[in-house]
């Protein structure tokens, strides 16, 4: 009787595994591992307010930095949980920016009256700062380890405010 | 009375053949009546749907193309492109060089018309830079490797034909080492005045 019972729950187990494989997602598998890990290239961009941020003004922090545009339907879908993700971190010594590809300071202070986002919003109007860094495809999210290295990469929209995904970053602190 | 062994053999089974299961659909937008065909094989989720030329107007016009650099390239059978590797199982990249994709028309074969040789054939006073740098990025990469952590990709894809031609695609992705190809029959370009509602 025990055997069967034993039996039985094993069968059980095997289940639930083969059903709900395919729907856990662990960090790992959210946010991609670069390998090795490289600089990130270094930028100067003017945020709305006119001011200069460089990368080199996060330094000592991790800081996720998205590539992105008001054009592109998965960038706007994954705005909110990024602001909602900002939140969260930013009294956690996480930095986040967002760097727009293309337009200009007007286009993007529109977009903002639709998505309220209270993170920097970066301005790379030539489309110089998008060229160094290894953007494909928009958008792309990096995330950059306190010391200034690229060390891991999602392309595509995510929910960043995952508290998995958010618990990679964490880590990243010194 | 199955054993759990065998029990468990039958489940694995099961379970393999879901996973390396490939798929072709084809269905239409209800309230859009624009088209969506879609490949499931092998790590690869490719959904080539339908664009309408003034769908594809409105967005450039609206990035700052003439109405001539517009027209032309509303007019040549453009494709909204959604890539997504959906390898959740062998943690295996797949990697899509859309300079080794065919489109097959009238008995004819030829390469899609990539954004560098859009690029290429437009001077610099005609496409300003802040339009040629929402083109490069509005459209799908040449070359992309998607990871099995969710990478996604979208992009228009223009397949260099007139307004309501049919035509056959043979797409190629390697995924992990393997090479792969599918081709995806009677694909049609949505004619022209066809409105997207």
């Amino acid at each position: 009787m025990v055997k069967m019972l034993n039996n039985y729950l094993k069968i059980n187990f095997c289940l639930l595994l083969i059903i709900f494989s395919p729907f856990v997602q662990s960090a790992e598998t959210l946010l991609t591992k670069i390998t090795p890990v490289r600089n990130a290239p270094e930028f100067s961009l003017q945020d709305l307010d006119g001011n200069i941020v460089k990368l080199s003004d996060f330094r000592g922090k991790p800081l996720i930095v998205n590539f992105w545009a008001t054009w592109c339907p998965p960038c706007r879908k994954e705005m909110p949980s990024m602001e909602r993700a900002w939140q969260i971190i930013k009294d956690q010594g996480i930095a986040m920016v967002a760097i727009n590809v293309g337009e200009d300071e007007d286009t993007v202070f529109t977009f903002t009256a639709d998505y309220p986002l209270s993170f920097p919003l970066l301005l790379d109007t030539t489309g110089s700062v998008t060229q160094r860094w290894p953007v494909v495809g928009l958008p792309t999210t990096f995330i950059v380890n306190p010391e200034g290295k690229i060390v891991y990469r999602a392309i595509g929209e995510r929910e960043w405010d995952m508290p998995e995904l958010l618990n990679v970053i964490r880590q990243l602190k010194k | 009375m199955l054993s759990v062994n065998k029990v468990f053999t039958i489940l694995l089974l099961t379970f393999t053949s879901a996973v390396s299961v490939a798929s072709q659909t084809m269905t239409q937008n209800q309230d859009t009546k624009l088209i969506n065909w879609s490949l499931i094989e092998h790590g690869l989720h490719l959904q080539l749907i339908q664009r309408t030329p003034d769908q594809t107007r409105g967005f450039f016009l609206g990035r700052g193309f003439s109405n001539a650099v517009t027209n032309d390239i509303a007019t040549q059978c453009v494709f909204q492109t959604i890539v997504r590797n959906t390898d959740k199982y062998s943690g295996k990249a797949i990697t899509l060089p859309l300079p080794t994709w065919v489109v097959h028309y009238q008995n004819k074969s030829q390469p899609i018309k990539l954004k560098e040789k859009w690029d290429s054939q437009w001077s610099t006073s005609e496409v300003a830079m802040a339009s040629r740098l929402a083109f490069r990025w509005a459209t799908f990469p040449t070359q992309q490797t998607f990871e099995p952590s969710g990478d996604r990709n979208w992009g228009m894809i223009s397949m260099g034909l007139p307004p309501g031609a049919s035509f056959d695609l043979t797409v190629k992705w390697q995924h992990g080492d393997q090479n792969h190809s599918a081709t995806i029959k009677a694909m049609q370009c949505p004619a022209d005045g066809q409105n997207a509602k």
